[in-house]
């Protein structure tokens, strides 16, 4: 077969994921109706109820005909109605996905802030200021044995934060800044009293199409608190990934050649060091993800925030299996989502074929 | 006045809480134009020479007595910024592994521009124009396409010329090129080596040339300096160093290369091996001393300085060096009884890869319908470039792949089908003996567990593997504490020999030997090929001898094969073979050495 | 012996420490604990701490002994990590192993596994299944193990084929061992250390998610005592009396930081037995 350029190789690399991506959604739906159908505490539930779903009306028939059925629903965008709410399940939706994304976006945001911020202080404080052409070795000696204690201790403090859960993160910040100091609101999405607009369903973004300064403010303001608890348990991480690949980056070959040209540290360190650590942390963005969207769920409930995690809550609390179901699919859909994204990502900024 | 002047410079290190000297008191000059080799084995110090140089010392290290003058001015008391202004413009490197020495994520062109910007080009205009010029200066094809593709897409050969590019770009004073062609294959070797004369010749720049390989050093070079143990033991002009060594281990080490030329006399046996680091802190005298056949009393207690006019050796008895020479010529191999059946037979064997996606499958002959016979105890090398498919041969051989065509009888029995009864056989039949000692050996096990693994299998009572290992640590030459040390703890030659240990603990018909003196000191390397000898007259088995290095195949095979492109060109006793090649790429492969060989 | 030298890293003896106290805690509640952790005493409810009283943590708001309540909660805490996390270990480091050493098809299926399963969030999906199962300590430590083991089942694998490749685990099948007895001695001993730390960070996880559940009400019986139910209820009670809140939050905050100092610790100490063999 004839070589494809290298643009050629990437579509190509983009379709094979596509197929991919056809599959493991699949496979998710199989598994959720297999956890939700078939399980012990199952729909024996209120049929008679107003508002039973027309999926309970099937449950005469054999299991897989149940699955192309639920299947044909769902593809149709009919995800059932909420016995408890009396809503629609694709309505209280379109609400509560984009109140999740947006906070996750926002927290994944502080966690790398914090995370490169801080991953290039500790570097630094371990390598006194960048291993670097030393004079008669004083550069050498002194700072290997100071550095090492100093970086274990590092190290210790950067594990003990990591120890501390988002949600207890989320209840000491409460506790701080909106009992204490009572300087930022902890409760819901806005002020009382303000209204709010509903265009693409993310508020921040909301407010700045209708043009109402004060309802942004007051948005951004209530997603402070949640959106750092949410991120400050996963920026420990990214320090780590950070770290890491920095002193990957610093034993390699080529960081040597470049000083050995005469390039001067900080002109090492941003164009050669640190894009070294560009891939492994959106790496590990991929991997916690899930994570993330797990922790959100402790801190909205906390926060009284109306996302996803919430919705899922209260649906548990009240045997809503549709709304189970639909939330549970919508997590999977933005986890693929995000994957399918990072993905994209990784391959435009990985000038090497994929390892075999 | 010189160009680059070392006075009495010595460079220590802290290595486990100690203060040891990795070289002391080193003294040398280098004239502005000329090139001086430096050669040494590993460990000698050599390399740190240049990152003295540069002062880009790893952490631990510090210079702490003497200078390093370039023109004039000590560049180790010198301020940091003025030193790292010199770099890249007139002190310019050239590194040992050319695809590691770019960055892997930018484009050969943008590291190209990074360079020529530093020197003071401006303009995109400019620095294309220059990128191009330097690519050309250095013989690469298709410029204009290169400077778009990323380092790991170019061959090793082209990236080590791209950095050549690079350094001469500044028109630099001193070139230092560290190893510049160990990671090459022979081909391309010469041809860098051509390249760095040339574009020497052509701007006037004094080059150091740092090597493990004397012959090499003396091509290129107008004087050379030897290294042993963090001293310079030797220095003089290229040709009369080579030609009449002044100091017992240069001899020893002309003496411990293989000729491909000449009676095959056998190599001179330096026993142990060059002291480490660590060693080097408790050793009085001269540092040659416990592995010099003309030591005496003297030298054990004082340590002689370089004696001579311009051809100088630290060595009180110069004049009993030329008599060190090995009388005995290789021993013939033993007498085998004649029509015996072959232990190896391969028939029109073949071995493709797929690579690539669902899509595209790409298909890579490893291996194109390869026959060969090989009759018990009978030594056959495989030579050829990297690519040229012997790797993926021998793997076929050990059983570690499955042909996609062909037949393999091995020591009576059909085992092409692969299956347990066939692997069952090979184990006595067949065994290999890895290149990568690091890989090769369990990490956590100890020596004499690993090389008892044979018996291991066949569940023997551990008191006949404690006598197994006790004879096999004899027989390879092995001290007998090394039995309870682990791999991380031995030296790359001594790893070696438990590989090898391993694998006739099988007592195979056929040991398969994949480049296992590649990466090995000279000296280090004569004690294996030596010991391969040794090991031939007291026992019986065949070899097949995977190799790039024709010397060491001279001098250990009966017969050669010349792979290219996955196919057998050439076949044939090996003076044959190598003194009157017939096909076109055993001719580029024996052009490719270095002179004097 | 080797056990004096791994306490020779301040981690590990933090961490150890942390962990054996913490258990310690655990297996002794119902000797040590001052009162029946569900014996309300309406006259005595909020009492703040104090440490020389017959309620040393004070009282929550049904008059419940805060002490007792955090005892038997590290019990449960406990038995619900522990055999969560060696559950998920076993399950997911065998598909690892068989992963990675057999490759090609096999390879792929358990990939494809893992990569279904990981595209619920974690917590998502032991909620639901908590749900689907029913409430109960067993039912949460059947969810984590059927949900976690793609963690240990990932990591391990990409750390299993770097050793497969290596020569002498090609040497030992050469040599005549059984796939079994090479994987046995070639392949596992070699990512020990992957698997002690990561069982060790997967005992913290675990304790987090139960305190998750119990802190949602989901998973435990209404008056069980449990970390994240104590932090539930002592939210409302901060000012009257805060070891309601505090307490728990610090006894998961040890257990955790004790887990992950001990496990990563470990991993290091292991690793480093193998640099400080060599010359």
């Amino acid at each position: 077969m004839a070589r494809l350029a290298p643009c050629g190789r990437r579509l190509l690399a983009i379709a094979q994921r596509l197929l991919a991506i056809a599959q493991r959604l699949l496979t998710v739906l199989l598994l959720l109706f297999i956890v939700l159908r078939v399980l012990p505490a199952d729909p024996a539930a209120p049929a008679a109820e107003i508002g039973a779903t027309r999926q309970q009306t099937s449950l005469d028939e054999a299991l897989p005909m149940q699955f192309a059925i639920w299947l044909g629903w769902l593809v149709q965008g009919d995800l059932g109605h909420s016995s408890h709410l009396d809503r629609p399940v694709a309505g209280l939706l379109a609400e509560a996905l984009p109140a999740t994304v947006e906070l996750a976006i926002l927290a994944s945001s502080v966690a790398v802030l914090l995370g490169v911020a801080g991953g290039l202080v500790l570097f630094a404080l371990q390598w006194g200021g960048w291993q670097g052409a030393g004079g008669r070795g004083t550069g050498g000696r002194g700072t290997g044995r100071r550095g090492e204690t100093r970086a274990a201790l590092a190290e210790t403090g950067t594990m003990l934060l990591m120890s501390i859960p988002a949600f207890l993160w989320a209840l000491l910040f409460i506790l701080v800044f909106g009992v204490l100091l009572a300087a930022m609101p902890f409760t819901g999405r806005l002020d009382p009293g303000l209204s709010r607009p509903f265009i693409t369903g993310f508020l921040l973004l909301d407010t700045l199409l209708v043009g109402d300064p004060r309802a942004f403010l007051s948005a951004a303001r209530h997603m402070v608190l949640p959106a750092v608890a949410l991120g400050i348990g996963f920026a420990p991480l990214v320090m780590r990934v950070l770290r890491a690949s920095l002193i990957e980056a610093y034993q390699a070959d080529y960081i040597l050649q470049a000083r050995l040209r005469g390039l001067s540290e900080e002109q090492v360190l941003l164009r050669h060091a640190l894009g070294h650590a560009a891939l492994p942390t959106l790496g590990l963005l991929r991997a916690q993800c899930g994570l993330l969207l797990g922790a959100a769920v402790l801190v909205e409930v906390i926060f009284a925030y109306p996302g996803m995690g919430r919705l899922l809550v209260d649906a548990m609390r009240n045997t809503d299996l549709s709304v189970i179901q639909g939330v549970v699919l919508a997590y999977c859909a933005v986890v693929l989502s995000a994957n399918v994204l990072i993905d994209g990502l990784h391959l435009l900024l990985n000038p090497r074929p994929r390892a075999r | 006045m010189s160009l680059l002047v070392a006075r009495g410079l010595t460079l220590e290190a802290r290595v486990e809480g100690e203060i040891v000297p990795v070289f002391r008191g080193l003294n040398f000059a280098l004239e502005s134009g000329r090139a001086l080799g430096l050669v040494g084995e590993s460990g000698a110090g050599k390399s740190m020479v240049g990152r003295t140089i540069a002062q880009l010392l790893p952490p631990g290290f510090a210079v702490t007595h003497g200078t390093m003058e370039f023109d004039g001015h000590d560049l180790v008391a010198m301020p940091p910024s003025r030193r790292r202004a010199l770099l890249g413009r007139d002190i310019a490197f050239i590194p040992q592994a050319p695809q590691a020495a770019l960055n892997p994520r930018r484009t050969i062109g943008a590291q190209l521009d990074e360079h020529h910007a530093r020197l003071g080009v401006r303009g995109r205009r400019d620095l294309r124009e220059y990128a191009l010029a330097a690519l050309h200066s250095v013989h690469l094809p298709d410029p204009q396409g290169l400077r778009g593709r990323y380092p790991h897409e170019l061959s090793a050969g082209m990236c080590q010329r791209v950095l050549i590019a690079m350094a001469f770009a500044g028109r630099p004073r001193l070139v230092v090129a560290d190893e510049p062609t160990t990671a090459l294959d022979a081909t391309t070797q010469a041809h860098i080596i051509a390249l760095i004369r040339a574009l020497q010749r052509a701007q006037g720049t004094a080059v150091l040339f740092i090597t493990h390989d004397l012959r090499l050093a003396a091509g290129l070079c107008d004087d050379v300096a030897v290294m042993y143990a963090g001293d310079i033991v030797e220095t003089g002009p290229a040709a009369a160093v080579l030609a009449a060594a002044r100091h017992p281990y240069t001899r020893c080490l002309q003496l411990a290369n293989p000729r491909m030329t000449g009676p095959r006399r056998a190599l001179y046996p330096l026993p142990e091996q060059m002291p480490g680091l660590r060693a080097l802190a408790r050793l009085d005298g001269c540092r040659f001393a416990p592995r010099c056949p003309i030591v005496a009393e003297y030298c054990l207690r004082t340590d002689p300085p370089l004696e001579g006019t311009s051809h100088r050796a630290a060595c009180i008895r110069p004049g009993l060096v030329p008599a060190i020479t090995v009388a005995a010529e290789v021993a013939p191999p033993p007498w085998r009884p004649a029509g015996e059946a072959p232990v190896l037979a391969l028939d029109g064997v073949s071995k493709h890869f797929v690579t690539g996606g669902f899509f595209r499958p790409d298909r890579v002959d490893a291996v194109r319908e390869v026959s060969l016979r090989i009759a018990p105890g009978e030594f056959v090398a495989v030579v050829g470039v990297s690519g040229s498919g012997k790797s993926t041969l021998g793997r076929l051989v050990a059983g570690l792949e499955q042909p996609s065509a062909g037949r393999i009888v091995l020591a009576g029995q059909d085992v092409t089908a692969g299956g347990e009864a066939a692997r069952l056989h090979r184990v006595t039949a067949v065994q290999m003996v890895f290149q990568d000692p690091q890989s090769a050996l369990n990490p956590r096990r100890r020596v004499a567990s690993i090389i008892t693994q044979a018996l291991e299998a066949q569940s023997a009572p551990g008191s006949v593997r404690e006598k197994r290992a006790r004879e096999l640590l004899a027989e390879l030459g092995l001290p007998l504490e090394l039995g309870v040390r682990r791999p991380g703890q031995l030296s790359g030659g001594e790893r070696q020999r438990v590989n090898i240990a391993r694998a006739l603990c099988a007592v195979p018909r056929l040991l398969v030997a994949d480049e296992i003196t590649s990466g090995l000191d000279v000296s280090v390397q004569a004690q294996l090929l030596t010991l391969l000898h040794r090991l031939r007259q007291d026992h019986d088995f065949a070899l097949l001898f995977i190799s790039h290095d024709l010397a060491a195949v001279r001098h250990l095979c009966d017969r050669v094969l010349v792979m290219h492109q996955g196919a057998i060109v050439e076949e044939g006793p090996t003076e044959t073979v190598f003194g009157w090649p017939r096909h076109d790429h055993t001719r580029a492969l024996l052009a490719a050495l270095p002179a004097g060989a | 012996m080797t056990v004096l030298r791994w306490l020779r890293s301040g981690r590990v003896l933090a961490g150890l420490l942390a962990v054996a106290l913490v258990l310690a805690l655990a297996v002794l509640a119902p000797a040590i604990a001052p009162h029946d952790p569900e014996a309300q005493d309406l006259t005595m409810t909020l009492q703040p701490a104090h440490l020389g009283s017959a309620y040393p943590l004070g009282t929550d708001a049904l008059g419940r002994c805060v002490l007792s309540r955090l005892l038997f909660g590290a019990r449960l805490a406990l038995s619900v990590a522990i055999p969560g996390a060696l559950g998920a270990m076993l399950l997911g480091a065998a598909l690892a192993y068989a992963a990675g050493y057999l490759g090609g098809r096999t390879d792929r299926l358990i990939g494809r596994a893992v990569d279904a399963v990981t595209l619920f969030p974690p917590l998502i999906l032991i909620l639901i299944l908590v749900f689907a199962l029913g409430a109960g300590p067993t039912n949460l430590v059947l969810a984590i193990v059927l949900v976690d083991w793609t963690r240990f089942c990932r990591v391990l694998r990409h750390e299993v084929r770097v050793v497969v490749q290596r020569d002498h685990v090609a040497a030992a099948r050469l040599l005549g061992f059984s796939h079994i007895r090479t994987l046995a001695i070639e392949v596992v001993p070699a990512t020990l250390p992957l698997l002690v730390t990561l069982l060790a960070l997967e005992m913290g996880i675990a304790v987090v998610v139960e305190a998750i559940v119990s802190f949602l009400g989901l998973g435990v019986q209404p008056d069980q005592a449990a970390w994240g139910q104590m932090i539930a209820d002592g939210r409302t009670a901060l000012h009257q009396a805060p070891a309601n809140l505090l307490a728990p939050a610090a006894a998961i905050l040890v257990t955790v930081a004790g887990f992950n100092l001990l496990g990563d610790g470990l991993g290091r100490k292991l690793a480093a037995r193998l640099v400080e063999d060599r010359a």
